[in-house]
């Protein structure tokens, strides 16, 4: 069968087609389109069938276990139309989780063991280190060396890319707020609050890390190692109810953090947190809620708390 | 219901945009009075109440992109207000706003604006946001070091909160953020100029 390529304003990609075997699957496809553009790998390729016209529905993507076949109209199995996207250069969610990660990691010592804040005006000499800014500064390795290991051993991921771009964004945001929060929890005119209340904070935090991890783990056992990406209804520990306990948990961790440490800085960054995944949690919610509706066969999405019981 | 909460909105908009037309009007027309009479360094004093005024208007189309009020992206209305909050420079500014405004105050009260007004809109940033840009940019760097001495707008650790801002490095920030934002801004207006000045055409 004959697959026309073509770009979003009508050009053709690949000119003069693409043929292809009647069984041949999108992966093929993606691979053929590859070796025929040299510079557009899979990863970088989104295939779409083109927009039904005055349709305001969302086109269809090509998903790359199908056959192409399947995307065929009734009678027509020897033409193909596709639309094709570039996606711009990918990277790997793990390296660019790797790097977001990293940042925080390295940064917050270096504001805790080094005399940096001499370049800020203060001079560096008599500085008592409160046994709270130690257990900070352990805490917070020890929440973003947790999220590297899970990165490399835990996360199963949907799509096994993201736009490169997207690195420059997160590492800007990441490591930003990593030195901003850093900055203060171990300046030299830091004041610790009670010792009673940064046990508990942190005591607090340790035990949602661990849920956290526990969340992470079902999570992984959502979806088959084969990558198949699909959606299940999550179940068991806190999904039960509440459909992103993950973020949930870790929302409450950063809170046990700053009841520990509390600064503005710290307390910034969980509302920014707070705000970016609350957003993405109504976005699954939603999608989960759509696709489990109890039609068809299909189970119905159990009602649950989204993100943060007891607010919402 | 949906009918009279949209008119509702129509109508606030509407007072809200000619209400800080003119006061960017009266900007102008003081900060001209101003210097005719006096010289520039009487400008800021006769200019100072309206300014503040129609300076802090601004910070409530912030909330209004994020309310969804008008449809403009926070991204682009964000660093356009805050950059204007941190250096307030009357005429400069009393131009497009005022070009702006009307616009605005036009299309929500009667429902069009006049196609010359619209491609004003669109056309004078085209000088005033590198003009605008360089002074604000300008003007900071001069200022750094009486922010600097005067240590006005600081607040200063140790406290319980363990909260600090130093007017000094925020500046020092803020010229940094011009080096993406700028470009960022410029070619937006560009593609909403593109956008705005081709549907012109069609009609």
């Amino acid at each position: 069968m004959k697959v026309t390529l073509v770009s979003r304003n009508g050009r053709e990609v690949v000119k003069g087609g693409i043929e292809l075997d009647e069984s041949a699957t999108v992966k093929d496809l993606q691979e053929t389109i590859h070796a025929r553009t040299k510079k557009y790998y899979p990863s970088r390729q989104r295939l779409t069938l083109p927009a039904k016209p005055g349709g305001s529905a969302k086109p269809i993507v090509l998903s790359p276990k199908s056959k192409l076949l399947d995307y065929c109209e009734k009678g027509k199995s020897d033409n193909l139309t596709v639309v094709f996207k570039d996606l711009g250069p990918q990277v790997s969610y793990r390296t660019l989780f790797f790097f977001e990660y990293l940042g925080p990691l390295v940064i917050y010592p270096l504001f805790y063991y080094l005399p940096l804040y001499k370049y800020f005006g203060y001079a560096d000499t008599d500085r008592t280190i409160h046994q709270v800014q130690t257990y900070a500064m352990y805490y917070w390795c020890l929440h973003y060396s947790k999220r590297i290991l899970e990165t490399f051993f835990v996360h199963r991921f949907s799509h096994a890319t993201s736009p490169l771009s997207n690195v420059f964004r997160n590492c800007l945001y990441y490591w930003t707020f990593g030195a901003y929060v850093a900055y203060y929890v171990n300046h030299p005119l830091y004041t610790p609050v009670g010792e009673t209340q940064w046990k508990i904070g942190f005591a607090f935090g340790l035990l949602c890390q661990v849920a956290n991890f526990y969340c992470h783990i079902i999570l992984r056992s959502l979806r088959s190692p084969s990558g198949n990406g699909g959606y299940q209804i999550p179940k068991g520990f806190l999904f039960n109810i509440v459909t992103c306990a993950n973020y949930t948990t870790e929302i409450y961790q950063w809170l046990g953090f700053n009841i520990a440490t509390q600064t503005v800085a710290g307390y910034v960054f969980l509302v920014v947190a707070t705000s970016i995944m609350t957003n993405w949690a109504m976005g699954k919610h939603r999608r989960l809620r759509k696709l489990f509706d109890g039609k068809e066969g299909r189970p119905k999405y159990p009602r649950r708390w989204v993100i943060l019981p007891p607010f919402f | 219901m949906a009918g009279i909460l949209s008119t509702v909105k129509r109508i606030y908009l509407a007072i809200y945009n000619w209400a800080v037309f003119s006061g960017w009007l009266q900007v102008l027309i003081f900060a001209i009075k101003a210097l005719n009479e006096s010289g520039p360094a009487a400008v800021y004093d006769a200019v100072e109440k309206p300014l503040q005024l129609a300076q802090t208007a601004a910070i409530l189309e912030i909330i209004h992109g994020l309310i969804g009020l008008v449809r403009s992206p926070v991204s682009a209305t964000l660093p356009q207000i805050g950059s204007r909050l941190f250096v307030t420079w009357g005429i400069l500014y009393s131009f497009p706003e005022i070009i702006r405004y009307s616009f605005f105050g036009m299309k929500e009260a009667l429902g069009f604006t006049p196609s010359w007004l619209l491609w004003l809109r669109y056309s004078t940033f085209l000088l005033l946001y590198p003009t605008g840009i360089t002074s604000e940019v300008g003007l900071i760097y001069i200022a750094l070091p009486y922010i600097k001495a005067s240590e006005k707008y600081c607040f200063r650790m140790p406290n319980k909160w363990n909260f600090s801002f130093d007017y000094y490095f925020a500046s020092i920030g803020v010229l940094g953020i011009y080096v993406p934002g700028s470009p960022h801004m410029y070619t937006y207006m560009l593609g909403q100029r593109k956008k705005a000045l081709s549907k012109l055409k069609v009609e």
